[in-house]
């Protein structure tokens, strides 16, 4: 398909992903508790995009190749040495902004 | 726009009602986050009965890869234009997250901070992604906010000024 609102239900019944380093797709489908294999791509070198992927893979959440070698990650990966993606906390945030205020 | 709009409603996820009515700014070229916001305030409303929310739209800043000497101009018809929306509103707290649209909205309410016309606290949240970089909008606003969250350690190290809290969206 071509582009679509969301891939949520896509997602939800996929058991591995492959994906560009985009931060929207990676951590979408962290959250959703899916394997991950991120594809960089050499050649789109505006790259702060690589930073969220390359912490994600030092941090062991994803796997990380380029497209030359996307085969060879496919045939040896070990799923199941990726770590679960723990969600963020906004609540952290609440209570700071609400100490800024006073509000606590 | 898109993953900053995503962004910024889950920092708005917690917070309490005090900090309300919220006045969003979109760029006028931003055809997604409308329909997000509406959604989140929606469901917002099923809670709070009392939830006030508004949308804004201004001229868009800077567009991407726009060349530095058009950027400047563009950046400053868009201070002009946010001057009479922020004096408007004369918010308590700007809160935002790193799109172009931000900065100026943020100098405009700094220039008002300068002139004693109203005192708003800037907290600027850099967005996930940044991890060892910060963004255009983040390096220029580093230096204009109360408060400059970011949420990966490097950033901490490199920025001292500002507070880490870890991952918050």
């Amino acid at each position: 398909f071509r582009f679509k609102d969301s891939l949520a239900e896509e997602l939800q019944s996929a058991d591995l992903v492959i994906s560009h380093a985009g931060a929207g797709s990676c951590l979408e489908t962290l959250e959703k508790g899916k394997p991950l294999i991120v594809v960089i791509n050499d050649k789109l070198m505006d790259n702060h995009q690589l930073e969220l992927a390359k912490q994600l893979h030092r941090d062991g959440y994803v796997l990380y190749c380029n497209c030359s070698t996307l085969v060879e990650t496919l045939q040896s990966m070990n799923l199941s040495a990726l770590k679960p993606f723990p969600p963020g906390q906004p609540e952290k945030f609440a209570s700071f902004l609400d100490k800024v205020f006073g509000l606590q | 726009t898109g993953g900053h709009t995503t962004e910024i409603l889950r920092l708005l996820s917690c917070l309490s009602e005090s900090y309300s009515p919220r006045h969003y700014v979109l760029a006028d070229s931003d055809k997604m986050s409308e329909a997000k916001i509406r959604s989140f305030e929606q469901k917002r409303a099923e809670t709070f009965s009392e939830s006030q929310f508004s949308l804004d739209r201004i001229p868009r800043s800077r567009e991407v890869r726009q060349s530095w000497s058009s950027s400047v101009v563009t950046t400053m018809y868009s201070i002009l234009y946010s001057l009479p929306l922020t004096y408007k509103r004369k918010p308590d707290l700007i809160l935002c997250n790193g799109p172009g649209t931000c900065v100026p909205v943020c100098l405009s309410a700094f220039l008002l901070g300068l002139l004693r016309i109203k005192r708003t606290i800037i907290v600027y949240v850099e967005s996930i992604c940044r991890v060892e970089t910060l963004s255009l909008s983040g390096k220029i606003l580093y230096y204009f906010s109360d408060y400059f969250i970011v949420q990966w350690p490097d950033l901490k190290k490199k920025y001292p000024k500002s507070v880490y809290l870890g991952r918050i969206v």
